[in-house]
């Protein structure tokens, strides 16, 4: 799969191509340089405005390579999610660049795996775990959600010796939610058809977005809207107007698990939504403005991510409808880590969810880090693929297969 | 006179059909082997030659030597069956290292599949794996299950696991056609249920290498309480669907 013209202008051009790690890494060192506390964190819980408030640079740390889970099973069990498997790894081997400068880490109870994975981990910088409640709709949900990222700031300005105003939280509720509305102007090129843009700059932009300010982001915005407008003008588009358009949803996918993403298009799809906490989750809602608690405003965001730890997670079947209605997939695809025993359970809910509302095909892939299961997968994406062609292929025949 | 080629690289056998005009000429079979390329060339050596597709696990690894088309084994398998068998709406096919259950609609088209995961659980290799725990070979591991007057459950489908069950079960003293049997029933429970996540219209196709064990179908019959049919050459039907679309190609 490939743009229908060559040498197509990146999204994002510098020199960091295909590199979002490294790209998120340059941004945190010149900011840490400039004399800024870095927070390690781990989820999209976690709470970037009041992070932001108390003057420090988020980094999302890293989980999702192969290479350190070797070492992680060492201590941890084998039979668990590979992402937890890997932070621990990175952590034991002192491997992950994010985590060597960062100054605390922020971590929440969303699994009971990371929850016990934060407790081996805990010694090696300072930590504080926000217990998040997973009955979201429960009106003390948010009166204790709020209670927690209060203590969170707390910890922040003692650890960093810093401190947030309220008036900071509403400035930073404000810049996020002008980034989200541009993340989001992104996305509806992302749901053009056919879409103009490749899943891998989707997810980079993404990967920058989560730790870089809107304000420093602003010259990038710039010019990837123009990059955009250009490819729209001399009608550049991504894979063929015929490829079948997927939406992934699930477990966060990054780095080693990419690999689906590649099956996909090397089996002549294109992934036009990317409904995870590494893709679009994390800039689809919008937080509160001048509500006079800006605690309060986040807190009440950020218990609106359609999480599987989360129960009943109602909202994950909204923003799948919404989604679909926006980026009109063509065929569901269902990312779940092995052993993330909260989305493999919820993939039923959303198999028919996908199925007998909006009568989109729907393939569940387990996975972990491993290269081991590619051609599997490629076997049953390319089957999927091949049954909406042969669909029409066959229909077009009249029963008259011979 | 056309003649067209299909080739299917599984995992545990490749298959090569030839068609002419529509007719089966040639069917050939060997051992994928460490090197399923040149398994695949001793196949095509003295054949007739024609426009050749490829399906299986080794498709995209013949795909630039042989110079011919791959496709997936769903579409291989939903267009074979229903050559040899026109009235099929589902096929089950169990081969070495897959398990995949189709449906298709009256007119032909596929309506749901579903296959396993990675894990090889009760394919035709579990089953190899089991005879060769019970000191058997394939043939008189299916004649024993058949003749079993009882069946002694295996609850196990990892097939590590599945072998350290039979090992201390015949350490029980259980009588190996008894265990035989409840390994067939076990395969036959994983299958059904499988084929319950696409929906059972009759008739009911069983293709794939285990589709030549009779003890098999027959429990998978019991348990869908249905005719399930084997073809003569159950192994040949991913080629044939291969030589099949290559006529229509050529």
């Amino acid at each position: 799969m490939a743009f229908n013209v060559p040498d197509v202008k990146p999204l994002i051009e510098d020199g960091f191509v295909g590199e979002a790690g490294k790209r998120a890494l340059q941004y945190i060192q010149t900011k840490r340089a400039a004399g800024m506390p870095v927070a390690g964190i781990y989820c999209g819980y976690a709470p970037m405005e009041v992070i932001r408030a108390v003057g420090a640079v988020p980094a999302i740390l890293c989980a999702f390579a192969n290479k350190t889970i070797a070492a992680a099973e060492a201590v941890l069990p084998a039979n668990l999610c590979p992402l937890i498997k890997s932070s621990y790894g990175f952590i034991i081997t002192d491997t992950c660049p994010f985590f060597g400068i960062s100054d605390a880490v922020v971590a929440e109870t969303t699994c009971d795996g990371k929850k016990k994975m934060f407790e081996l981990i805990s010694e090696h910088k300072p930590m504080f775990v926000m217990d998040l409640p997973q009955l979201p709709d429960e009106k003390e949900a948010l009166v204790n959600w709020a209670v927690m990222i209060t203590k969170l700031q707390g910890f922040l300005e003692k650890t960093f010796e810093k401190s947030a105003t309220p008036e900071g939280i509403e400035a930073e509720i404000k810049a996020t939610n002008i980034k989200n509305r541009l993340m989001n102007r992104v996305f509806d090129y992302g749901a053009r058809k056919p879409s103009l843009l490749k899943w891998s700059e989707t997810y980079e932009l993404a990967f920058l977005a989560q730790v870089a300010t809107t304000e420093d982001l602003q010259p990038i915005f710039q010019e990837v809207f123009k990059t955009l407008e250009e490819r729209e003008a001399k009608g550049v588009h991504y894979g063929t107007a015929s490829a079948p358009r997927v939406l992934v949803t699930g477990c966060p996918v990054g780095g080693d698990s990419t690999k689906v993403y590649k099956i996909i298009e090397e089996a002549g799809g294109v992934v036009v939504a990317m409904d995870s906490c590494t893709g679009m989750k994390p800039f689809m809602t919008e937080i509160e403005e001048n509500t006079g608690d800006p605690i309060a405003a986040v807190a009440a965001r950020y218990l609106q991510l359609p999480c599987s730890c989360m129960t009943p997670n109602t909202r994950r079947l909204d923003e799948l409808d919404r989604t679909i209605a926006r980026f009109q997939p063509d065929v569901v695809i269902e990312v779940v880590l092995h052993a993330c025993h909260s989305y493999n359970i919820e993939s039923y809910k959303i198999m028919n969810h996908a199925k007998n509302k909006h009568n989109l095909p729907y393939l569940k892939i387990e996975t972990d880090y491993s290269d081991g299961d590619v051609e599997q997968i490629r076997t049953r994406v390319e089957a999927l693929f091949d049954s909406l062609l042969l669909q029409n292929e066959v229909a077009e025949r009249k029963g008259n297969v011979f | 006179m056309t003649t067209t080629l299909g080739l299917d690289i599984g995992s545990r056998t490749i298959k090569l059909v030839v068609l002419e005009s529509g007719a089966i000429v040639l069917t050939r079979k060997a051992l994928t082997s460490y090197d399923p390329l040149a398994v695949c060339r001793e196949l095509l050596h003295d054949a007739p030659t024609g426009p050749l597709v490829a399906t299986g696990y080794g498709r995209h690894l013949v795909k630039e030597y042989l110079h011919c088309e791959t496709i997936s084994e769903i579409k291989a398998f939903a267009v074979g069956a229903r050559a040899v068998f026109p009235s099929c709406r589902t096929i089950l096919d169990i081969g070495g290292q897959d398990t995949k259950a189709i449906s298709l609609t009256e007119d032909g088209r596929i309506d749901k599949f579903h296959m396993n995961d990675k894990c090889a659980a009760g394919t035709g290799r579990f089953l190899e794996i089991m005879a060769t725990a019970l000191g058997l070979s394939l043939g008189d591991f299916m004649t024993e299950a058949m003749s079993a007057e009882a069946s002694h459950p295996i609850n196990s489908m990892c097939t590590v696991f599945a072998e350290s069950e039979v090992i201390s079960t015949i350490a029980r003293g259980i009588a190996r056609p008894a265990i035989a049997r409840g390994i067939h029933q076990a395969i036959a429970a994983r299958a059904v249920s499988l084929l319950e996540r696409v929906s059972i219209t009759e008739d009911i196709l069983f293709a794939g290498g285990v589709a030549l064990n009779r003890c098999m179908q027959k429990e998978i019959e019991n348990k869908l309480n249905r005719k399930v049919h084997a073809p003569a050459y159950p192994q040949i039907i991913g080629a044939l669907g291969c030589a099949l679309i290559a006529e229509k190609k050529s």
